[in-house]
């Protein structure tokens, strides 16, 4: 489908139309200033912030913090009244919903979490109840933020694929490319919006997404780093870092595409209680702790080792490509300062390192 | 804190004593970790070989309890290689030659032979100290949990003002406090002897301003400290002090579970036991709630507004983020609530409306408005009124008394030494995961799976003298009671000392603890108490 332009005076109007038959989620300005993924209920009081990068992903909206999986009770067998368990599966509702003003970045770790809840023979029910019936309008990012990498991961700043639509700001419009079915049923059901592109727009796109490549403020050698670890592991990095590390799981909450989980049952009362899921990290000691208080990782020297390996050198090995998409919200939310920027730089400043001692024993 | 967080990261040399600063105070850890990045030197003072420890210049591992000489005999090799700062002591301190005269008498060979760390390296130590332009101390409860907690202080005090290393930025003493409004609760009076803003409650012109604004009449003597109140009814054991005490017959407890965090338990559970009415207002039934006789269901944070004063002084407000849950009900709707019902006629608003009244009454927060506070990350006290900006660090021209007085301390020994019965020292503290009493953090699964059991910290030649294995459960005993826990063989505890929590109501490790107090502050020594391990469970 060729792409077409939506002024921005027509978004606000675009978005009403659409909200009528969808839940909206966007990022959204709160009173104390944050940014934050949130449900937009009223248009005219609360407009999307698009200046901002929201501090949650998307994760959250289709694998919760915690959810209730299903729910027990204790009774009678009703033909030969022995006790038992019943257990009832809790579903998700599954309400039609739009997200606006995705970053390719997250639109790229959903893809992800796409891949491990949906991609194996077994789906994630959870999951996928409430991706069923998501639509993405995505926005390029013109204006990378201060800790943006996502040149390095080849997520970003725009996208060539998995979004409905995705916008580009050239000014007074935006530049709107459909790639899913989502996407273009938007354009044929309100084609009152939009109108085609001009030779002029398209220059303003490519001029917005080539000025966009040469505004990232960070150098990080992902592809080094994934070469690096194939090669060896740098255990006396992995020492330091996981030394530093505060075991916070901060990480782990906030990457787009962390997935691993706990499950928990609560009892409520005598009679029943529920099972929970919630979120868990890698770096959690508890994580690997065996039975007989065996546990596999030494995590005062190896905490943050399986994070790493497993973003660039597990996943690259299985799926061809790191499951770090650069969106940088690790580096502001890590207080000890073991985020991945930092890892990757300091690996690669081993390297180097290393190929100057090589360069002077020459 | 004298000074601010932030500044932490631009000082030269950082000096910490008794904090296990990574697992405690994380946020406070990490500004050490970047100030050392930079090149700060780190002078690390504890037992224990903590994590922080590791990226000291400088270790001094001494025997539990023996700050005083330690901090002496650094200010004797200040002295020794003239690294005072003279103007400092002459323009803003005094009792200087009571201090020195006490120095002079210091033999360093005593000292290292005291404290068990050796004299070289108590000479670097004053050396770095003192002759850095930005030196800061950072200090935690195990300087004051002893029998001489307020000795221990006046000494880390004198050592900073010996060196002129207050009154500016990057540098002074910083207790690092524990919770997050732990200093909010000094602050608002919660002590038995000061009205909000550490007014005298001795002082009739405050006492006559608090009359006039609640309507009432105020007493003019100091309440009980909370060890007096716990261990209200004097044991046998007890001090003269303590039988001396007026008998409480009611109390009331909000947020607090002294059945697990105050010394000697078996002392608190007779004195809760014996009151005529205990009220306990909490989140869950914790073990004190469940001697009460009524208990009132407390907000958790989540479900209150109003604000926090952390560390650093800094007032920070905070958000209701749900509405509270069940019949829960945010601590000054359940204050005015049983004030209307002794019939009086406390009627406030909202929190916005509590805080006009803290601004009106207690200088130090007199600007301290809502509408100010919400505009920024908060403002640190002494700020006095709408157009104060807040201290960032304290004592600039002049400390709160004048000129800073010189204490001079001498060792005290521990109130309960080792002998051959009790032959092992117990250090008392928190671990990374839990909170107090374990009260909220044991209830949410992560945490709890991070650390699930109560564990005793012990190094390896103990551990083999007494044939003892990992995780083991062992049963330890002090002359109060006996509690158990899995045995974590560590290196990073020195021998002969052992370390556990007190997160635990399956080891109330406070059975153990010794209700001995500092005679000033009545804060108990935790720290320290001696006890034998044997091995425990089934055999």
């Amino acid at each position: 489908m060729n792409p077409v332009i939506l002024s921005k005076d027509h978004l606000v109007p675009l978005l009403r139309k659409i909200s009528r038959s969808r839940r909206l989620i966007a990022p959204l300005r709160n009173e104390h200033g944050d940014t934050i993924f949130s449900e937009i209920t009223d248009l005219d009081g609360a407009v999307p912030d698009l200046d901002n990068q929201a501090q949650n992903s998307l994760k959250p909206f289709f694998f919760p913090q915690t959810e209730k999986l299903s729910s027990y009770i204790i009774d009678r067998d009703p033909v030969n009244g022995a006790l038992r368990y019943s257990f009832h599966a809790h579903l998700p509702e599954n309400r039609p919903t739009l997200y606006f003003g995705v970053r390719s970045c997250d639109m790229f770790g959903l893809m992800y979490t796409d891949m491990i809840f949906l991609g194996g023979a077994e789906r994630d029910i959870y999951y996928e109840q409430r991706r069923k019936n998501a639509v993405f309008i995505t926005i390029g990012c013109n204006h990378p933020w201060k800790n943006c990498f996502c040149n390095a991961t080849r997520t970003g700043p725009f996208l060539e694929m998995g979004f409905d639509l995705q916008l580009t700001d050239i000014g007074n419009r935006f530049f709107v490319e459909a790639d899913r079915a989502g996407g273009m049923k938007i354009l044929r059901n309100y084609p009152q919006f939009f109108r085609p592109v001009t030779e002029e727009d398209r220059r303003a796109q490519f001029q917005a997404a080539l000025e966009a490549r040469g505004l990232f403020r960070r150098l990080v050698h992902v592809d080094l780093a994934v070469k690096l670890l194939r090669e060896q592991e740098p255990e006396s990095l992995f020492a330091e870092l996981s030394g530093r590390c505060r075991d916070c799981g901060g990480c782990a909450f906030l990457c787009p595409t962390c997935t691993c989980f706990n499950i928990t049952d609560r009892q409520l009362d005598e009679d029943g209680g529920e099972r929970i899921r919630s979120w868990d990290a890698c770096t959690f000691s508890g994580f690997s702790l065996m039975a007989g208080n065996h546990n596999p990782v030494d995590c005062s020297t190896g905490r943050i080792r399986r994070r790493f390996l497993h973003k660039l050198k597990h996943d690259t090995a299985k799926h061809g490509r790191p499951s770090c998409v650069g969106c940088g919200r690790c580096v502001d939310i890590c207080f000890g300062g073991v985020d991945i920027v930092r890892f990757i730089n300091s690996i690669s400043a081993l390297e180097e390192e290393n190929g100057r001692e090589e360069n002077h024993e020459r | 804190m004298t000074n601010s967080i932030n500044e932490l990261d631009h000082a030269q040399v950082i000096l910490v004593a008794g904090s296990n600063t990574t697992e405690a105070h994380p946020q406070v850890a990490r500004r050490i970790f970047h100030a050392v990045d930079n090149g700060a030197a780190l002078i690390v003072i504890d037992p224990r070989r903590t994590r922080l420890a590791d990226k000291a210049r400088i270790h001094l591992q001494l025997r539990p309890g023996t700050d005083i000489p330690l901090i002496n005999g650094m200010m004797r090799c200040i002295i020794d290689e003239n690294l005072i700062d003279d103007l400092f002591l002459s323009m803003r301190t005094e009792n200087y030659f009571a201090l020195r005269d006490m120095l002079l008498k210091v033999d360093l060979e005593e000292t290292a032979a005291l404290t068990g760390v050796p004299r070289k390296l108590i000479a670097r130590a004053a050396r770095t100290y003192a002759r850095a332009q930005r030196s800061t101390i950072c200090y935690c409860l195990g300087v004051t949990q002893h029998v001489c907690g307020t000795a221990n202080v006046e000494t880390y005090a004198n050592l900073a003002m010996l060196t002129g290393h207050v009154e500016q930025e990057f540098t002074g003493v910083d207790p690092l406090r524990g919770q997050n409004n732990v200093q909010g609760a000094c602050d608002m009076g919660a002590l038995p002897a000061v009205f909000p803003g550490y007014q005298s409650v001795a002082d009739p012109r405050i006492k006559k301003k608090f009359e006039q604004a609640w309507g009432v009449e105020l007493p003019a003597t100091p309440g009980l400290t909370l060890l007096d109140m716990t261990h209200n009814r004097g044991a046998a054991s007890g001090s003269a002090l303590q039988k001396a005490l007026p008998r409480l017959r009611a109390m009331f407890v909000m947020g607090e579970n002294p059945m697990l965090s105050d010394p000697d338990l078996h002392q608190v559970e007779k004195t809760l036991k014996g009151l005529d009415f205990l009220v306990v207002s909490d989140l869950f039934l914790t073990e004190t709630a469940r001697l009460a006789d009524v208990v009132l269901p407390a907000a958790s944070f989540a479900e209150k507004s109003g604000t926090v004063t952390n560390s650093e002084r800094r007032v920070q407000l905070m958000h209701r983020a749900i509405a509270p849950i069940g019949d829960s009900r945010p601590d000054h709707r359940i204050i005015m609530s049983l004030a209307r019902r002794m019939d009086f006629a406390m009627d406030y608003e909202s929190p916005a409306e509590i805080m006009e009244e803290i601004c009106l009454l207690t200088p130090i927060y007199g600007g301290m408005y809502h509408d100010r506070l919400a505009s920024s990350h908060g403002l640190q006290w002494p700020c006095t009124d709408r157009a104060h900006a807040g201290t960032p660090y304290l004592h600039k021209y002049s400390f709160t008394r004048g000129r800073g007085r010189f204490v001079p301390a001498s060792h005290v020994e521990p109130a309960e030494p080792v002998d051959a019965d009790y032959p092992l020292m117990l250090i008392t503290g928190r671990r990374y995961h839990h909170y107090h009493t374990g009260t909220m953090s044991r209830l949410c699964p992560t945490l709890d799976r991070e650390e699930p059991r109560p564990r005793l910290d012990m190094h390896p030649d103990d551990a083999a003298a007494l044939q003892l294995r990992q995780m083991d459960r062992v049963r330890v005993s002090s002359r109060r009671g006996s509690c158990e826990f899995n045995l974590h063989i560590t290196p990073r505890t020195p021998p002969g000392t052992l370390y556990c929590d007190f997160h635990f109501h399956e080891a109330p490790t406070n059975k153990l603890t010794l209700a001995t107090a500092d005679p000033t502050a009545r804060c108990p020594e935790f720290k320290l108490c001696a006890v034998q391990v044997r091995k425990g469970g089934a055999g």
